[in-house]
């Protein structure tokens, strides 16, 4: 090869690219980031966690932009979200889709979860990944539920309220965790304060180290593949990360994009009244997606002061410790869903429960107006 | 033993070339083909799977089933059907491969093959790591706790008139608004409700029980006494269950109205009993006077929801 022809005919751009591959390694980092082979191949069921990326991205951006305007204090809160809705140019939509971006997150990791727990994508030598990704779902969970009380109207004001007192339920460290929380003896600009600074900070930062850790504890472990087909037929399917998987990723994050959109101008975010200690005519209710533990708590069976330490933090935590013992349990290495009818039904009964709950709670409303 | 990339392969009759390549499974991790690099002939790379392989002789030299004229045979290496290694990410590869022509080897500084020293100078880190950190635990513990615990507040609002009560045992709801200072704040003026109840001697006998009842500031001491034959009864607005606002409803179940809160549906009584739902506790009666023009003051207490007893958090 001739060494000065081949540099003559390189253009500028080229050059920079070489003189910074050089000491950076760039290309190897973009082979080794893109070229990973998925064991049968790309498939629209591995979309999930790309599109939790992509979500958080957005909300990352939305919610930067909806910090130029918002104050975190109780006598501006109100006001300065009602002027993003109604005075800012296209203020409205960044909220609502910010809103809505929450409520496509917390769909997104149910069914993340679901796939990786139908595929026994958790199971040995991924027992790690599954434990980051509970984290990370905690971590959503307290995005909803500290980003819910900012605007400081009574549907924020209340959901805290209840959200906090059964915190405090928690054995041992309720008080000090719900005191903690609320900056005092009860909800006020302290909350406001430890709400906002949770929100924007605390939890941004926590979810990024622990995506790079989740995302990490993949590459390490590379893809888990299809629970079925021989090694020859998974090797004869299978391609890289790039192009195939990352084309219908793109393709997923647009539709959940378009979808955002849609219901940010079909249901754009409006307030209620600014946020007091009186309730008035307004029925206290959690986001939709808490509705299923907040009409648990309403059986019978959780009443009195040990039914509602049952309700509101032991069953929620023993099934949390479960799914975190899961891998360790759940120890056989059969992946295929079919073949393991104790987990298909778990899975179809736990997602049946919450629906029904779910749908019960919004039912109930009709017979409290 | 494994052969060396450049060790010869042998026939039985001759040998036929060295080994220049391997080739890995990335599914199982192990390697299902060495490229044998022809000796003689076209100088072809020829892709042989190791089960042709009939014995390791040592790192230098392996002994292939085949004859040379079988060998022939092997297809040749297509290299634009693989790719190297290093450009693609197969997870766990180089724990299990170990295909280097020898051991490579680099000097080891002499200043790093004295044990104990490495171990004190990595315990130092470890300690002054912890004198920097240790420290700052309680000022910021302190700093966070600052708004956590105040004292409470037993003034008396005034909160209407008792002659807006026409009928006994009906819930009535009196709205009011009251300053409250927070820290940097300038004071708000923030709305609260109280629900009065025009007791009868039934009602009075099944919230006092015919004593009168005590309120107590932080210290112990008692701030105010409720008469048991008091003719009015306050109840705080904030629901014992989760700390909701309740309503005064008639129901089909209850014509008479019954004290209803609408998140987790817990139903009282006016005498504030629990009749029915998930609430701990019968309503929290509040220190209450009405003077003699009929005007109505409550202390502002609030108690912990959820908890069978009753605990004052302001």
């Amino acid at each position: 090869m001739n060494g000065k022809a081949d540099i003559a005919e390189k253009s500028l751009f080229e050059k920079v690219v070489d003189f910074v591959d050089e000491r950076v390694g760039l290309k190897t980092i973009q082979a080794k980031m893109l070229n990973e082979p998925v064991p049968g191949g790309s498939r629209w069921a591995y979309v999930f966690g790309s599109c939790l990326l992509f979500i958080f991205i957005m909300q990352a951006i939305t919610g930067i932009l909806l910090m130029f305007y918002y104050v975190p204090s109780t006598d501006h809160a109100y006001a300065s979200t009602q002027y993003i809705i109604h005075e800012v140019d296209y203020g409205w939509f960044l909220l609502s889709y910010h809103f809505w971006g929450s409520s496509a997150m917390v769909v997104m990791v149910y069914a993340h979860m679901s796939q990786v727990f139908l595929w026994g994508a958790y199971k040995k030598p991924r027992e790690l990944i599954w434990l980051v990704g509970l984290a990370l779902f905690g971590l959503v969970m307290a995005f909803g539920f500290t980003g819910y009380l900012l605007p400081w109207d009574q549907r924020a004001y209340w959901a805290t309220v209840v959200g906090v007192e059964i915190m405090d339920k928690t054995p041992l460290i309720g008080d000090f965790l719900s005191r903690f929380l609320k900056g005092g003896p009860t909800p006020g600009q302290m909350t406001l304060s430890r709400f906002f600074v949770i929100h924007v900070m605390i939890l941004p930062a926590a979810l990024m180290g622990l995506a790079g850790l989740h995302l990490f504890l993949f590459r390490k472990a590379g893809p888990a593949g299809p629970f079925r087909g021989t090694p020859e037929e998974l090797k004869a399917k299978t391609d890289y990360f790039f192009p195939r998987q990352v084309w219908k990723d793109i393709v997923a994050m647009a539709t959940v994009f378009l979808i955002v959109c849609t219901l940010a101008f079909i249901e754009p975010v409006t307030l209620l009244e600014e946020a007091t200690p009186d309730p008035g005519d307004y029925h206290p209710e959690p986001e939709w997606y808490f509705l299923f533990l907040f009409q648990m708590l309403r059986l019978k069976v959780f009443s009195g002061e040990f039914g509602q330490f049952l309700g509101a933090v032991a069953i929620p935590g023993a099934f949390l410790a479960f799914l975190a013992a899961l891998p360790f349990i759940d120890r056989s290495p059969e992946r295929n869903i079919f073949k393991r009818p104790v987990a298909l039904i778990g899975w179809i009964v736990v997602m049946t429960g919450i629906l029904v709950f779910t749908v019960s709670a919004i039912i109930n409303r009709e017979f409290l107006e | 033993m494994q052969p060396k990339i450049t060790a010869k392969a042998r026939c039985a009759d001759r040998e036929v070339g060295r080994i220049s390549k391997v080739i890995v499974d990335p599914l199982s991790h192990e390697v299902s083909h060495v490229v044998v690099k022809e000796a003689n002939g076209q100088g072809y790379e020829r892709q042989v799977p190791v089960r042709e392989i009939q014995q390791v002789v040592n790192e230098e030299e392996i002994l292939l089933r085949c004859t040379a004229a079988d060998f022939q045979q092997f297809p040749v290496l297509k290299r634009d059907e693989y790719v190297t290694i290093k450009d693609v990410e197969i997870a766990h590869l180089e724990d299990r491969l170990h295909v280097e022509p020898g051991e490579v080897l680099v000097p080891f500084p002499k200043l790093e093959r004295d044990v104990p020293r490495r171990t004190f100078f990595a315990n130092m880190t470890q300690a002054i790591g912890a004198l920097i950190a240790l420290p700052l635990v309680y000022p910021v513990l302190k700093y966070l706790m600052k708004p956590m615990y105040r004292p409470f507040d037993n003034s008396w609002f005034s909160v209407g008139n008792v002659q807006k009560i026409k009928k006994e045992g009906i819930g009535y709801q009196f709205k009011f608004i009251r300053g409250l200072k927070e820290a940097f704040m300038p004071e708000q003026k923030i709305e609260k409700n109280v629900w009065v109840v025009k007791a009868t001697p039934e009602i009075q006998q099944a919230v006092y029980g015919g004593k009168d009842k005590k309120f107590y500031d932080e210290k112990g001491n008692v701030i105010w006494v409720n008469k048991a034959t008091a003719p009015y009864i306050g109840y705080s607005g904030k629901c014992p269950h989760l700390g909701c606002g309740y309503k005064w409803r008639r129901t089909k179940n209850f014509p008479d109205g019954v004290f209803l809160c609408p998140c987790h549906l817990s139903i009282y009584d006016a005498a504030g009993r629990v009749l029915d739902g998930p609430a701990p506790r019968p309503l929290d009666v509040l220190p209450m006077k009405v003077d003699a023009a009929g005007e109505i003051k409550v202390i502002d207490i609030e108690y912990k929801a959820g908890v069978k007893d009753q605990i004052r958090l302001l």
